[in-house]
């Protein structure tokens, strides 16, 4: 039978009872609690291999549905970030034709003579205006890599090459 | 008749770059020998055409003034048309050059026309102009600087490395 006295006394000492824990856990600087424990030491205790035994990884990946992780994925944005001229860079494409078919591919796929004259015109034409350019260079005291090697749009300002003119 | 592939140095990353003087002038020269011989082609096929149609041939030889004015309104055409097209001319394609304007943009119909008029003054005073294709910093001739223009290499000179590699005889494949 339930007693209105004690039941009062009861439901004020709950009240002062919240009431005090709410004030202390107030007055707690948390921060200060947190910064005293040696987590390390923490860490120390505990056994991680322990713990990492008792954990089922076949059924954790069984339950990751990875269609979804990989549509959540934005492979433009990651194509974006990587350095294609940069893997290109570290090609050596000279032995990738020298060695491989695809030197025969190519060789097949350009028409032989003609490319080959205009590209040996080409080529001695560019060795003959280095060499006029060097004499002048010499001639005129000049270092030649304070000349800008072509137009702004066409090469970069470290002298890459920008776009097809 | 395989001859040795260029050195890197010579062909790779030239695109773009300014052009130097041997490949210009001999390109120029090439152009001029194509408007003389496009010329004399004409001024035949117009000696032929006046025998069929008039009975008698007409010989601009005998009309030396009209000769030298016809010559040079079709160098003019000649240069001025193809650098507004394309930015090359028949010389300058064999050798891979191209005209722009100073900042890398196509040439303008404009600045093709400018240049065309301004590039005999570039061979006067002992050809003061042209030799400025050396001196100069950006490799630019009186005419191209008065126009706004410049010249560079405009063939794939990589593709071009390329190529010379793939006539080689293939090594053994990797297995």
């Amino acid at each position: 039978m339930p007693n209105p006295l004690t039941d009062g006394v009861e439901r004020l000492a709950q009240a002062v009872a919240e009431r005090v824990v709410n004030l202390v856990v107030e007055a707690i600087d948390i921060n200060a609690v947190v910064s005293r424990v040696d987590v390390d030491a923490l860490i120390d205790r505990v056994d991680v291999e322990k713990i990492v035994e008792r954990v089922d990884v076949d059924a954790i990946v069984a339950r990751v549905d990875v269609e979804k992780i990989v549509e959540r994925i934005d492979v433009n944005a990651l194509v974006a970030r990587v350095d294609i001229d940069r893997i290109i860079g570290q090609l050596d494409i000279d032995a990738l034709v020298e060695q491989t078919e695809l030197g025969a591919i190519i060789a097949k796929s350009t028409t032989g003579v003609l490319t080959e004259a205009l590209d040996l015109l080409r080529s001695q034409g560019v060795g003959l205006d280095d060499f006029f350019a060097r004499w002048t260079n010499r001639i005129l005291r000049r270092d030649p890599s304070t000349l800008p090697p072509g137009p702004p749009l066409l090469v970069g300002t470290d002298g890459s090459p920008a776009a097809p003119a | 008749m395989l001859v040795p592939p260029p050195s890197p140095e010579l062909t790779e990353g030239r695109q773009g770059h300014y052009a130097g003087v041997a490949s210009r002038l001999v390109a120029f020269a090439i152009d001029i020998g194509a408007v003389w011989l496009l010329y004399t082609l004409g001024a035949a096929a117009v000696s032929l055409a006046s025998q069929l149609i008039v009975g008698h041939p007409l010989t601009l030889g005998h009309h030396q003034a009209v000769a030298a004015i016809v010559l040079v309104g079709w160098g003019f055409v000649y240069f001025s048309y193809q650098w507004a097209l394309s930015g090359k001319t028949i010389g300058m394609a064999l050798f891979g050059l191209q005209v722009v304007r100073a900042d890398g943009q196509p040439a303008s119909p404009r600045q093709a026309v400018l240049r065309t008029v301004l590039l005999p003054f570039s061979f006067v005073l002992g050809g003061i102009g042209v030799v400025m294709v050396l001196v100069q910093r950006q490799r630019r001739a009186l005419h191209d600087l008065a126009a706004g223009t410049a010249v560079v290499y405009a063939w794939d000179a990589r593709a071009a490395r390329l190529r010379w590699l793939a006539r080689k005889e293939p090594a053994t494949p990797p297995q």
